[in-house]
């Protein structure tokens, strides 16, 4: 298996250097305690609060951002593609809507630090004191 | 309590757009070719070879290739009406139909708190593990679920639905409860296919629910409806042996146990319809194992009842290649073992490839 090893490893290598950290990041004055278990049941739509009770708006990026797939594989332990089926089962059924989804790293920032109930993800470079980060992954 | 106009009023509401309503439109859409390699009907039918992809539109594919009978588009419309209340209507256009669009679904929903939602309209009967989004193709490994176990003639009600959503330790228990009528006043599977004559087939009192438990890589669904048939075959009305009224009883139940583990799925669904003292059994295993973008697949669905009694082997590939688009190959060996007339295409071996898309 060693050709396998000199193939799969050089990609390993930069896959790893590509992927950034994500933290992900709430409104400053959210208290909320959130490990990744309840973070998965928000982005899954299984949850609407925070364990304060307080409702809880989600905010996704969209596909075309590095740290969605990075968010999804690593937090949700899904691809991009799975978590794109698992919604359309919900959308086409009435049962479930996806999280918003925002365009670029500095939408969902700003998003978050105008909105108390809101919760989102982008990559740990890119935090200020506009938000609280609470996870990174 | 009647419902017949609600999903017309739902998708004229949706539509019209009140200027308040932010309207959503999603969709998805499948386009998939095929045909039959080998097989050999059912001579006493006067029946060529033939594969029956999907019995309740007679989705039907045969010797030559044709893209109609798994290619299908669906449209979403939902607006949100603001505090909790949202129209939702769906526009469906299937190949086996001649691609006619017409109004799936049209329903109201209410959320009444985090927990639970109340629907009313027209949605798709959640008997099986797949029928509620059997039209989906995006959201599932194969090119259609198991044909052998979606037989049912009828797929859609209205009526009114309650959703539910808890979380019980770190199980996420979900599910609905729901009651409603089907009144189809010409049924395409027993009138095309079955009958060969105009078939009224009307399903009533129609009470069910559905209980759903998830936990990272498990998924569990139970499933229970029964309901009250009457049928009419060229205006007449059918007396049923088993009752000696016009009127029979029918009770569906089902398990299914999914796993999603390390890159392996395994998916299974273990079905029965009691209907005039027998009993018609379905049961469908798959397994298929992730390869970054590619997803190998395997089949076996089985019906067996007394007459009819037939199953599928099928083998096959999901390939992710776009972020929103699949692609799908699968070759398909139906063993039709019916006895005393109740053979349904008779044997055949038949491949089938396309594309699934959602927006």
């Amino acid at each position: 298996m060693n050709w396998l090893k000199k193939a799969v490893l050089p990609l390993c290598l930069v896959s790893g250097l590509a992927s950034a950290e994500v933290a992900v990041i709430v409104h400053p004055s959210n208290n909320a305690t959130l490990d990744q278990a309840e973070i998965t049941r928000l982005f899954t739509g299984r949850g609407a609060t925070f364990s304060s009770g307080a409702k809880a708006t989600p905010l996704n990026l969209a596909d075309s951002a590095p740290a969605r797939g990075e968010f999804d594989s690593k937090v949700l332990g899904k691809s991009s593609s799975q978590m794109k089926a698992y919604w359309s089962k919900l959308v086409f059924t009435g049962k479930g809507t996806p999280p918003k989804e925002l365009g670029s790293v500095a939408e969902v920032k700003a998003a978050v630090a105008a909105d108390a109930s809101a919760i989102g993800y982008i990559d740990a470079a890119s935090v200020d004191a506009t938000v609280k980060v609470v996870a990174k992954f | 309590m009647k419902f017949g106009y609600l999903p017309v009023l739902v998708a004229a509401a949706v539509l019209s757009g009140t200027a308040s309503a932010e309207v959503n439109i999603s969709g998805f859409a499948s386009v998939v070719g095929g045909k039959v390699l080998s097989g050999n009907g059912v001579p006493e039918f006067g029946l060529g070879p033939t594969f029956l992809a999907n019995y309740p539109i007679v989705g039907v594919y045969e010797e030559d290739w044709t893209f109609k009978p798994d290619s299908k588009y669906g449209l979403q419309f939902s607006a949100d009406l603001t505090e909790g209340l949202t129209a939702t209507a769906q526009l469906v256009g299937r190949g086996a139909d001649d691609y006619d669009p017409a109004f799936e679904w049209a329903y109201l929903s209410y959320e009444l708190n985090e927990h639970w939602t109340l629907q009313a309209g027209k949605k798709r009967l959640p008997l099986y593990y797949y029928s509620d989004f059997f039209d989906v193709s995006y959201a599932y490994l194969w090119i259609r679920p198991a044909a052998d176990n979606y037989t049912w003639q009828i797929f859609n009600y209205t009526g009114i639905n309650a959703l539910f959503n808890y979380q019980l330790g770190e199980w996420a228990v979900s599910g609905n409860i729901y009651t409603g009528r089907e009144d189809d006043g010409k049924n395409k599977l027993l009138s095309d296919y079955f009958f060969r004559a105009p078939v009224r087939e009307i399903w009533e009192n129609i009470v069910g629910g559905v209980v759903s438990f998830n936990r990272d890589w498990l998924d569990l669904r139970l499933t229970y409806m029964t309901y009250e048939n009457r049928r009419f075959i060229d205006g007449q009305p059918r007396i049923w042996s088993s009752t000696g009224t016009d009127t029979r009883r029918g009770k569906f139940m089902g398990f299914s146990a999914n796993v999603d583990y390390n890159n392996w799925v395994l998916l299974s669904e273990l079905n029965r319809l009691e209907l005039d003292n027998s009993d018609l059994d379905t049961y469908m295993v798959s397994g298929g194992y992730r390869i970054g973008s590619w997803t190998p697949f395997v089949a076996y669905a089985d019906f067996d009842s007394t007459g009819e009694v037939h199953n599928t082997t099928s083998v096959g590939v999901r390939w992710d290649f776009h972020s929103s688009a699949a692609f799908k190959l699968q070759y398909d060996s139906v063993n039709d073992k019916g006895y005393d007339g109740g053979q349904v295409a008779g044997d055949s071996k038949a491949i089938t490839f396309g594309v699934d898309l959602v927006f």
